[in-house]
């Protein structure tokens, strides 16, 4: 994996809360289940910003749905992630427990 | 049951163009919801802070062609209006010293808010020429153009030296230009939307 295409700790929550949804999940829908999975409360504005780096890199992809009226008039952009953010994750994740091998938490003290 | 008004406008000035829709549309349904759950007051805090944590990552972003030619000729648009927006300012001085014989008559305050209003409305026509991009090429060409006058003085060049309050004064052109580049983006979308 290139120096580039490391996910950062906020793109791999992203990335994993878009692949629970399933296809379709759209911004309000993603920030909202990050507040419920995670108890952090990110700005809609670094969602967004995050899914077009995502897309940028190719890990999602994403189409316009219809404009519906409790939404103010205005349409949602959906995303799913590519076969590429399934390696992805795949890749942080084995990264994850390559470093936590050999670490005991339960006798770390802080 | 809409969102404050002036939020909006922010959010509108702020969001990339491909994507303001989209931020606008998921803030609306939010708020929406947390104004049936807690009501409209809590709705209200809600979308402004929303607001004001949202903008640094609006501006950091575009969907826009990232290509180099573009960037190249983003970069010559903004050279050329920062160009204009100083040979503007240097005519107002030349005017203002052949009808009052002192391009200082009515004092320093007033230059400093025709510089403000300068960088106002070349914002906006920076805006207007990189769309989809203009807050955020604003907000660079600003910072460039500060640091046009700032290097030189910071490195001891002679003739560049100025107190410190010159400095504070001049950096004022970096939100003016932003202002002038987010109203043209906010007042575009607004009629987009209306049509």
């Amino acid at each position: 994996m290139a120096k580039g295409e490391y996910l950062g700790e906020f793109e791999h929550v992203v990335l994993l809360i878009v692949l629970r949804l399933g296809d379709g999940a759209y911004g309000a829908m993603i920030r909202a289940e990050i507040e419920r999975v995670t108890g952090r409360s990110p700005a809609m504005g670094a969602v967004h910003a995050t899914l077009e780096r995502l897309e940028r890199k190719r890990l999602v992809s994403s189409w316009i749905g219809e404009p519906t009226a409790e939404r103010g008039g205005k349409a949602k952009r959906h995303f799913k992630v590519e076969a590429d953010g399934i390696s992805a994750l795949k890749h942080a994740r084995r990264a994850l427990e390559r470093l936590h091998a050999g670490v005991s938490l339960r006798d770390a003290t802080a | 049951m809409r969102p404050p008004a002036l939020a909006q406008a922010l959010v509108a000035a702020a969001a990339p163009e491909s994507d303001y829709e989209m931020v606008a549309g998921d803030l609306h349904e939010e708020y929406l919801r947390i104004m049936y759950q807690r009501g409209a007051k809590a709705a209200d805090r809600w979308y402004w802070a929303q607001t004001v944590l949202s903008i640094p990552s609006l501006l950091s972003y575009s969907r826009s062609n990232r290509s180099p030619r573009r960037r190249i000729g983003v970069a010559l648009i903004a050279f050329a209006v920062l160009l204009a927006m100083a040979a503007v300012l240097m005519a107002i001085e030349l005017a203002a010293q052949t009808v009052f014989g002192n391009a200082n008559a009515g004092g320093g305050r007033i230059w400093l808010w025709i510089m403000y209003i300068d960088a106002v409305v070349f914002g906006a026509i920076l805006a207007r020429l990189v769309r989809p991009d203009g807050v955020r090429v604003a907000f660079y060409a600003a910072i460039f153009l500060v640091l046009c006058f700032v290097v030189p003085a910071v490195a001891g060049h002679p003739g560049s030296q100025a107190p410190l309050c010159a400095w504070i004064e001049l950096s004022g052109v970096i939100p003016a230009m932003c202002i002038g580049a987010g109203l043209y983006q906010a007042i575009r979308r607004r009629i987009n939307t209306a049509r």
